[in-house]
């Protein structure tokens, strides 16, 4: 390893470090409070479904994807990937979410289920 | 003429085994629960190729890894083929420039640098393919598994040309 390996390898883990911070402090100001939140789902690009969350209650309905349809389930202001018929199942094993701004990508069924909702703060500057 | 099959020989050694590790690691079991964070073995033909024969077959090489390697696995043309296939360019790219243009990386560098290209390039394909920026919040997780996966492809790579300088055993293909 030369000395330029080194200062690069210390610049990547510095930007990688603030990059996690700086996310991980975005997710912590927009999770703070419990503000009308919405999941919007997306499948192949297009908006298929806005619900509101903070209605509460449960219910669950098929969205066609790319080769076939997936169920979300939606229960007391979280949202899921309840199955889907891909192969690596990791939406279906992310299981819930609840705080705007948290995301459950499918790629493979190119579906995107993302919850917005106000922010507590008016503007974050990075 | 004769350096010409040698040179075509040799590259279709490179991605026959760059293949190989494509579909062996895709095998490999990651001991981590983040989806999309891999070691990167197959990065190592790709450079050793740029560092012996250059940007154009180093190209060549990175792509057929990836066409042949989907193809292998199934995923051919499907969006995970999208996201090998600009993650590989992208990649390519960075190394290729960074040995073209500088002197002072070792072969850990270039791959430390690879890896973080590979990421970005990946994740602005997701956001393309999914139509949505919020995909890049995913970018610090893949650029903190970067560095670990570049410096070990980057390591190998460096034991692998230090054993080149004692035994010899590239030179012979490299003399195109």
């Amino acid at each position: 390893m030369t000395r330029a390996d080194k200062i690069l390898l210390a610049g990547l883990l510095l930007v990688s470090l603030l990059s996690v911070a700086a996310a991980g402090s975005r997710f912590f100001l927009l999770s703070g409070k419990s503000e009308p939140l919405q999941a919007v789902i997306m499948s192949q690009g297009k908006q298929v479904r806005r619900i509101n969350l903070s209605a509460g209650g449960r219910s669950s309905f098929a969205v066609q994807g790319r080769s076939g349809y997936s169920t979300v389930e939606i229960e007391g202001g979280r949202i899921r990937m309840l199955n889907a018929p891909c192969s690596g199942q990791i939406c279906v094993k992310q299981g819930w979410i609840e705080h705007s701004g948290q995301t459950i990508v499918c790629i493979p069924e190119e579906m995107l289920i993302r919850i917005e909702g106000a922010a507590p703060v008016d503007a974050v500057t990075r | 003429m004769r350096n010409d099959t040698r040179r075509m020989v040799f590259l279709a050694l490179l991605v026959a085994m760059a293949t190989a590790l494509h579909v062996a690691e895709g095998m490999l079991l990651v001991p981590l629960p983040i989806p999309g964070v891999k070691l990167g073995l197959a990065n190592i033909i790709t450079l050793l190729t740029l560092h012996l024969f250059g940007f154009k077959d180093g190209f060549t090489v990175a792509l057929m890894r990836v066409v042949l390697g989907t193809l292998v696995s199934g995923m051919f043309l499907s969006p995970g083929f999208m996201l090998a296939l600009t993650g590989a360019v992208s990649s390519t790219l960075i190394m290729a420039l960074l040995l073209k243009y500088t002197r002072c990386f070792s072969m850990v560098g270039v791959s430390l640098a690879g890896a973080a290209g590979h990421n970005i390039g990946q994740l602005l394909a997701a956001c393309l393919l999914l139509q949505s920026s919020s995909v890049m919040y995913y970018l610090p997780v893949l650029l903190m598994a970067g560095i670990p996966a570049g410096l070990i492809t980057g390591l190998l790579l460096n034991s692998l040309l230090e054993h080149n300088i004692k035994s010899g055993i590239l030179n012979d293909f490299k003399r195109t």
